[in-house]
């Protein structure tokens, strides 16, 4: 009895108490997307952009046959087998190369592939002259975007057209006292061997220290594009403090500072602010020869800067994520203008390395008064979330879960400003929204940090990149709908190791018999999905 | 009967066919009745009937359609060379003659020593099905086949030959006739008959026709050499023009002066067999195949993962049905006025079961040949699974799987058809008429018994089948669809693909349950220990979904399917559990404490503590509004008043019941409930009402018992030993009848009042004769259900075993069975 099933929609579920299990996933991996992680049983699927991802790591359609049909605890259906190797002989079959006369040109080894893509209308624009047979020129400013069409064709293009080096400049990791982690460094090696690419890794498993080993790796002037401006000056006091960066060689370029420096970090903000209908910040990207440039947060990045980074192929690219998952279904850009994954691993591997901490994930369920019961029946569809999910019962859960975790610093997060105002009141805590100033937010951040204040208040603004080391209690009152991304986030504020090693909290306040408990329902199958087991337990037994 | 080159004594001597078969053995016999078994139907009174039967046109060439290329090979010469010829000159006619004689440049060259051995064979089996008579030394074929095979001017044949020269100079001119005879440089003849022969045996002799041959303009021999291996007829302008040698001018002209060519019509020419077989060198086929061309195989595959995969696939093939009948049980589409399912119907099924179209009408087929499904044949007539379904259920599944294959192997029916546009310009739709193929089960035996003569793990494709399946039947290849390919093509790409997805094959090996079942043994031993074991455990995981890690035990199947959502199907099955599915086990009578006890027990873990909660939640909320329905209401502010009117026995048959302090409700219609109300004192007034509540439960539709469709047979059944006795007794002592009593052939009418009695051919003669001369005859006749009766008739035409006569009891024309007619005779008074 093998540890791997084959389904016939593509799943592989993987039985993850077997003795064989950890084998199996290594020759999985590289192929397969793991889905689902719950507690036995793990869910990979295999998608055409994995194959391609595998192929593009440089596997074969041989390797995978044999994993599968190794592994499997039944006959492999043949037309699975089948697929697997029609679609992974489809990547590769089209070449972008540097040719020594004509510059950037798409070759074929199979030429009926390049007339079928040729007669495509999508891909007319973007090439130029046949210069021989089985080659055709590509307008070298289209690199992106024709790889971004072919994909969409089913005919990825395989990019060996190289890098430019940018221009050099010097740096290096400063490891005192503290060192690369095994997988970073695994990261990082994947990304480099790669050239381009995405490494996932979970909340709080130490990206940024990614970032910046591959700015080492790299050698040369890097440009980072973040979610926010706090997350640049993040990113800017952990490259101070982790390399041999000093503060007048990092720049800042966001709504306030436009400071253009060898290492440069900017936000996807100000790069999508439009002035009189243009992006009138684009020259960027141009503004110096950038050897690497780094892409914080990648499954939020805003649609115009994929149209950005169309245009930026033959620089190094460098994604960091949390999760591929993007609930505009972009994943196929991500892959053709980023690259493809390089690393991930799952959240509970690194949990059990002891780099993130363990978290209690609890589902407190409120019943709403009869009164708040009739007021929602009754409210417009668009103001239902908002009603249940701001109710005044909300409030007394949440005091009593303060008062639980009395002494643990605990962060409240919540979707609606009067409803964070009001607990922040009725909590004597201090509230971060959108409104408040940069300085009061570092200002309120650092009492956090050294625990003059125990509870604070945050929008959906802290969501991403504020790095909060200590805190070990979360409590989310509302959210935006069902988003799975936002909550693997959020969850992502207490995992931060613990100086003590001891659990962190994570607890979602949900008004029962609502479409709040469905959202939460979403959710939560998210957690689930990542190994999280969660607890649902009811108001009164807080 | 190989080794005595005259056959069998009586053999020689036999002057009809009728004759050998009376000299035969009753075992002959009963092998020509079980290779023909058509004749037996209905049993022939004695073995002139039987020779008349055998003898016709459409018996003749069924039996023909059995035959394998080498054998057709070998009646196609003998249809080729004049009756009575010796198998020693047949033998040269397929192998060419032995020494002497250089081949033509275009023949195939020939296995002398594998022709030789097959010849004997051939003949046997030719004889056997009573084509071929008479002994060695004089083959003779059956006038029917003859007519059948033998080569003429507009329909050549296999063998691509001609007509003869004497049948081809068939009405032309006698002096037209002296003209080629004198061209040919043949001194004249006396008359036609003679100036044919002459020519006849100068094309025959085999140094002449080379001589004049030689004499030939080139261009002339290039024209014969267009013709040699056929089509032998060519077009040229006015054939029929008499040139004589000495006008001739184009190669053209040359050849029709000398005869070598003849016309065949206005703008037609033919080359006579003759000459065709001397430029043959002798021989009437160019590519002879004294046996079956060797099956190439392609890749090997380990015989164990085939195994495996078929079975796999096999598991798969019996959830796939059950899956299919279990929704179309709950949810039963209907059947097309012309009988089928609907394209949106297949397509809303395709989805559901998430295959293709043409796959999902592959599984309809299959339960519906199994007799798992049917119509109901109720009005607004929906197709449904059968009550045979249930039973089949409770089989294990490698007898389940068993009956679906046997039913498969057997059908005439075509799933591959489905969708393919009919004659009217229609596709043909899934379960729907037209389906049917009578070469299907034939073709799908072949392929699969191909498949097995290879080692196992063997396989092959169609391109490797084809060429021998071919050589088994060349004439059964079936109608050619629109794609241009027969419809023996297309049922073996048909048949590799259906028996990839039932699991007899697997990798495209015969798996060795397939084997077993073609073999006729039981499948089901060697498929189980192949098929997983069925389990009755799950994993429950935090993400509220189930893992059954392989097939489940049906009733726990059934059981979990309630209470989750199937979320992923294959090896393993996942199933989800949502707020919805939870109701839908509660709706069905569940309750939580059942669920939470069915999970503990089933759960390979402990049940995680989100699931129990959300089992929870929903019975909390589950039948807090209750739903029912009543046909009337009474509604009163008083309690008191409503009490009382509850109270009262003569309101029992309004059937009352208290809903609220305020309300009751009532199981008649508001009018009967007013009258009874009145009735009772009480002046109550009706309210204007909305909306009756009307709750129908669905419930699982199954048909009324049904029968799987009956495979339409490839003619009539094969007889069976019992009947084959019988029969040949009954012939053989019809024919003792007919031949040992030769009574007055036809008694006058005063002979005595009883029927006529007459042999069957001295029936059939006098009626013959009668329709010739109009006379008028009295018959003895027995009816249908055995009743003798005399008529007298004026016979009109005899036919096909028939006679249509004006029969003067009935004062109308009526038609005759022949075998009916006891016997004829002449009226006196005419």
């Amino acid at each position: 009895m093998s540890c791997l099933i084959v389904q016939s929609d593509k799943t592989l579920l993987l039985e993850i108490d077997h003795p064989m299990a950890a084998d199996c996933r290594r020759a999985i991996a590289p192929f397969a997307e793991l889905e689902r992680a719950p507690e036995h049983v793990h869910t990979y699927r295999v998608t055409p952009l994995g194959l391609w991802n595998a192929r593009a790591a440089g596997h074969d359609a041989e390797q995978v046959v044999d994993a599968l049909v190794t592994y499997s605890r039944y006959p492999v259906p043949h037309a699975l087998l089948v697929d697997v190797a029609d679609t992974m002989a489809r990547y590769g079959r089209l070449q972008l190369l540097k040719h020594p006369t004509h510059g950037l040109v798409l070759t074929t080894t199979d030429r009926p592939v390049l007339e079928e893509v040729l007669k495509s209308k999508k891909i007319a624009p973007l090439v130029g002259a046949r210069v021989e047979p089985d080659t055709v020129v590509v307008h070298p400013s289209e690199r992106g975007q024709i790889k971004q069409v072919l994909l969409k064709l089913g005919w990825p293009a395989e990019d060996h057209a190289g890098y430019v080096d940018g221009e050099a400049h010097p740096i290096h990791l400063e490891e005192d006292g503290w060192q690369l982690r095994p997988y970073q460094k695994h990261a990082v090696e994947g990304f480099w061997h790669g050239g381009s690419g995405v490494v996932v890794l979970p909340c709080g498993a130490g990206k940024t220290l990614v970032g910046a080993a591959a700015m080492a790796e790299a050698k040369s002037t890097t440009l980072i594009l973040v979610t926010n401006t706090v997350s640049a000056r993040q990113w800017k006091h952990e490259l101070v403090k982790r390399t041999s960066l000093t503060e007048d060689e990092i720049g800042e370029y966001s709504g306030t500072r436009k400071e253009i420096r060898p290492v440069t970090i900017a936000t996807y903000q100000v790069m999508t602010t439009k002035r009189k209908g243009v992006y009138s910040h684009l020259e960027l990207f141009d503004a110096r020869n950038w050897g690497l440039v780094v892409y914080d947060e990648v499954h939020l990045l805003p649609a115009p800067v994929f149209k950005f980074t169309a245009d930026l192929q033959a620089r190094r690219r460098l994604g960091l994520t949390a999760t591929l998952v993007r609930e505009d279904g972009r994943e196929g850009d991500v892959f053709s203008l980023i690259g493809p994954k390089r690393f991930d691993a799952p959240w509970k591997e690194i949990e059990a390395q002891g780099y993130i901490a363990p978290a209690d994930c609890c589902e407190v369920r409120v019943t709403l008064s009869d009164s708040e019961r009739l007021a929602y029946a009754t409210a417009e569809p668009e103001e239902r979330y908002r009603f249940c999910s701001t109710t005044v019962t909300k409030r007394r859960v949440v005091e009593a879960l303060v008062k639980k975790h009395q002494g643990d610093q605990t962060l409240i997060i919540g979707q609606y400003i009067d409803q964070l105002d009001e607990l922040g009141e009725v909590l004597g805590a201090p509230v971060i929204k959108g409104e408040t100033s940069n300085l009061q937010r570092e200002k309120l951040f650092d009492a956090f940090r050294s625990k003059e204040i125990n509870v604070l208040v945050v929008s959906k603004v802290a969501n991403f990149s504020i790095d909060l080391p200590e805190a070990t209690v979360a409590i989310q009152v509302s959210g935006t709908f069902g988003s799975r991304q936002e909550e693997a986030q959020r969850l992502g504020r207490v995992l931060r190791p613990k100086a003590d090693g001891h659990a962190a909290h994570f607890y979602s306040v949900v008004a029962r018999d609502t479409v709040d408990q469905d959202f939460a329902a979403h959710r939560q199958r998210f957690l689930a999905e990542q190994g999280y087991a969660y607890r649902i337990i009811d108001a009164d037994d807080v | 009967m190989t080794t005595e080159p005259n056959g069998r004594p009586g053999r020689s001597r036999a002057r009809t066919l009728a004759d050998e078969l009376r000299a035969g053995t009753d075992q002959e016999l009963a092998t020509l009745l079980r290779l023909r078994p058509d004749l037996l139907n209905p049993v022939p009174g004695d073995l002139t009937q039987l020779v008349a039967r055998l003898s016709s046109r459409a018996s003749a060439l069924r039996a023909l359609e059995r035959l394998d290329a080498f054998t057709l090979q070998v009646a196609e010469a003998l249809a080729a060379a004049p009756d009575g010829t010796p198998s020693t000159v047949l033998r040269d006619l397929l192998a060419g003659p032995a020494r002497g004689v250089k081949p033509h440049p275009g023949a195939e060259p020939v296995d002398r020593s594998a022709v030789l051995a097959a010849l004997p064979g051939a003949l046997a089996a030719l004889r056997e099905r009573a084509l071929v008579w008479g002994p060695d030394s004089a083959l003779r074929l059956v006038i029917a086949v003859r007519e059948a095979l033998a080569p003429t001017a507009t329909a050549p044949d296999g063998t691509g030959l001609g007509p003869t020269l004497s049948e081809a100079t068939l009405g032309m001119s006698p002096a037209r006739l002296q003209e080629l005879v004198h061209g040919a440089g043949l001194p004249g003849t006396p008359d036609p008959v003679t100036a044919v022969a002459a020519l006849t045996e100068l094309l025959t002799d085999r140094e002449r026709c080379a001589a004049l041959l030689a004499g030939a303009p080139p261009a002339a021999l290039g024209v014969l050499e267009k013709l040699v291996w056929g089509p032998p007829t060519g077009t040229v302008p006015d054939a029929t023009r008499p040139v004589t040698a000495e006008q001739a001018r184009s190669p053209i002209e040359w050849l029709l002066a000398r005869g070598l060519l003849l016309p065949s019509g206005p703008g037609t020419v033919v080359l006579p067999r003759e000459l065709a077989l001397h430029l043959r060198g002798g021989r009437s086929h160019r590519l002879v195949e004294p046996g079956p061309p060797p099956l190439v195989p392609g890749a090997e595959r380990d015989p164990q993962a085939v195994d495996n995969a078929a079975a796999g696939q096999a598991h798969t093939a019996v959830q796939t049905v059950e899956e299919l009948l279990e929704l179309w049980g709950l949810q039963p589409p209907p059947v097309l006025r012309a009988g089928g399912l609907g394209v949106r119907d297949l397509k809303r099924t395709a989805t559901a079961l998430d295959r293709t179209e043409p796959e999902t009408a592959f599984w309809l087929e299959i339960a519906y040949g199994a007799g798992l499904l049917a119509p109901d044949g109720e009005a607004g007539e929906v197709w449904a699974p059968t009550p045979a379904y249930d039973q089949w259920l409770q089989q294990p599944t490698a007898e389940r799987w068993t009956a679906l294959v046997g039913s498969w192997l057997a059908a005439t029916r075509v799933a591959g058809l489905v969708g393919s546009v009919d004659g009217k310009g229609k596709a043909r739709p899934a379960l729907g008429p037209d389906l049917d193929r009578v070469l299907a089960p034939t073709t799908r035996r072949a392929v699969l018994s191909l498949l097995a003569t290879l080692p196992p793990g063997g396989t092959a494709d169609a391109d490797a089948l084809l060429p021998v399946l071919r050589w088994h039947r060349p004439l059964r290849g079936g109608a050619t669809g629109p794609d241009g390919r027969d419809l023996r093509t297309r049922l073996t790409g048909f048949t590799l693909t259906e028996a990839e997805l039932l699991g007899v094959t697997g990798r495209g090996a015969l798996g060795s349950a397939g084997r077993a079942l073609l073999a006729g043994r039981d499948p089901v031993p060697v498929l189980t220990p192949l098929l997983p074991e069925p389990l009755d455990q799950v994993i429950l995981q935090p993400d509220l979904t189930a893992i059954a890690p392989g097939p489940l035990l049906t009733p726990l199947a059934h059981a979990l399917a309630l209470c989750a959502d199937v979320e992923s199907k294959g090896g393993a099955t996942v199933y989800r559990f949502s707020p919805d599915s939870v109701r839908r086990a509660l709706d069905a009578g569940r309750t939580a404490a059942e669920l939470h006890g069915f999970l503990a027990q089933h759960s390979r873990t402990a049940v995680p503590q989100p699931l129990a909660y959300l089992i929870d939640d929903v019975a909390r909320r589950h039948g807090v509004l209750r739903v029912g329905a009543a046909s009337a209401y009474l509604r009163c502010d008083d309690p008191a008043l409503l009490s009382e009117v509850l109270a009262d026995r003569r309101a029992a048959e309004l059937r009352l019941r208290l809903l609220a302090p305020t309300v009751l409700a009532a199981q008649a219609l508001p009018d009967t409930v007013l009258s009874v109300l009145r009735a009772m004192g009480y002046a109550p007034a009706a309210e204007s009402a909305e909306g009756d509540l009307l709750i129908t439960r669905p419930d699982a539709h199954r048909t009324p018992p049904r029968t799987p469709p009956v495979p339409v047979a490839d003619g009539p059944a094969a007889p069976d030993e019992v009947l084959l006795g019988a029969a040949v007794k009954a012939i053989r002592a019809g024919d003792h009848a007919a031949t040992a009593q030769r009574r007055q052939a036809v008694p006058g009418p005063a002979a005595a009042r009883q029927l006529p009695r007459t042999a069957a051919a001295d029936t059939l003669a006098a009626l013959q004769t009668a329709v010739l001369l109009g006379e008028r005859m009295w018959i003895g006749y027995v009816n249908a259900e055995g009743l003798a009766t005399q008529r007298v008739i004026d016979p009109v035409k005899v036919e096909g075993g028939f006679v249509t006569a004006f029969d003067h009891h009935a004062e109308k024309v009526t038609t005759f069975a022949l075998h009916r007619i006891t016997g004829v005779a002449e009226l006196a008074g005419d």
